[in-house]
């Protein structure tokens, strides 16, 4: 199966991860195009897409649909420059105590 | 709630036996899916081991090579760093397997990130500062740690949908299906006893009004 990585995010982040060895990275200014690349890659079946928290942040539903139900693809949230944002609470801790039914310490 | 049943049920043999079906079917559902979901649960608490502490060390390395990268470009310019990225080699190979968790399926990553030598990237070292190859080096780094985050979070989040509704059948079984076909079973077979004593006693009575002719 071929498969290949992809990245989403703001021009530095990009021209890191290049650095890093991904060959494709797209510069994203609004949460519009991010949007259409997102659904572009999708599309062409990228196996991981790295985007940036923030710009998760502004398309958590239209990731969520995309990453419910399938394995692939895989969307990573990753800080960017400026570091990790502060998130009132953390989706997986969130999501562990919903299953398990007590908070797990992490 | 204790004596809720299925409603609308004549009380005959027929639909007895029917219902009693029923009810071993439900039972064996319901020790099948509990064991599913104790499995489950296993496998959840396995990967949450893997889970600890990965996104932080992805944060943390991802600072590191935020910074070498920032000095780099201090150094050399933004344009010049653009070049170099732009001429780098694709460093990773990933093989994607899937496998199966009771019936989950979550994927594999076999990442082969070699790590590599300066001058395998691929960018010229004339115009290229020290700092850069730094950078490079903690991006390749972050990288595979970002690609084994995402595979574990990955499987968390399938594992516990999963979980989830495996949970809410097992309690439907146990708490509402199973009660209802047996307070079921129980109503009609009471029922036919109690037709079995009516006919008794009318046979009974007519046997006694036949006598006294």
């Amino acid at each position: 199966m071929k498969s290949s990585i992809a990245v989403v995010a703001d021009a530095d982040t990009v021209t890191g991860f290049k650095l890093g060895g991904i060959k494709e990275g797209y510069v994203v200014e609004s949460t519009q195009e991010a949007e259409e690349i997102l659904t572009n890659l999708i599309k062409e079946k990228t196996a991981i897409i790295i985007i940036t928290e923030k710009i998760g942040e502004e398309l958590r539903e239209v990731i969520e649909k995309f990453t419910k139900s399938s394995a692939l693809p895989m969307i990573i949230e990753i800080p960017d420059k400026s570091g990790p944002s502060h998130r009132a609470t953390d989706p997986m801790r969130e999501l562990i105590k919903r299953v398990i039914g007590v908070e797990m310490v992490k | 709630m204790a004596q809720e049943m299925i409603e609308g049920i004549n009380p005959t043999r027929m639909e007895l036996l029917k219902l009693k079906d029923r009810e071993k079917l439900a039972v064996k559902g319901y020790s099948l899916l509990k064991e599913k979901r104790n499995a489950l649960i296993m496998e959840f608490f396995n990967i949450l081991e893997r889970v600890k502490g990965s996104r932080e060390n992805v944060e943390e390395k991802l600072k590191e090579a935020f910074e070498d990268l920032t000095t780099a470009q201090i150094l050399m310019g933004d344009l010049a760093v653009n070049k170099a990225a732009m001429s780098v080699k694709e460093s990773i190979e990933l093989d994607i397997d899937s496998r199966s968790i009771m019936g989950v399926v979550v994927p594999v990553l076999d990442s082969t990130s070699s790590s590599r030598t300066v001058v395998e990237r691929g960018y010229s070292f004339v115009d290229t500062s020290v700092k850069l190859d730094e950078a490079a080096k903690k991006f390749e780094e972050s990288l595979a740690l970002i690609i084994e985050l995402g595979e574990i979070e990955k499987t968390i989040v399938l594992l516990a949908g999963e979980i989830e509704s495996t949970k809410r059948r097992v309690n439907a079984l146990e708490h509402i299906i199973i009660p209802r076909l047996e307070n079921t079973v129980k109503y009609i077979e009471m029922r036919l006893e109690e037709m079995e004593r009516e006919n008794f006693v009318r046979l009974k009575v007519i046997k006694k009004s036949m006598e006294m002719e």
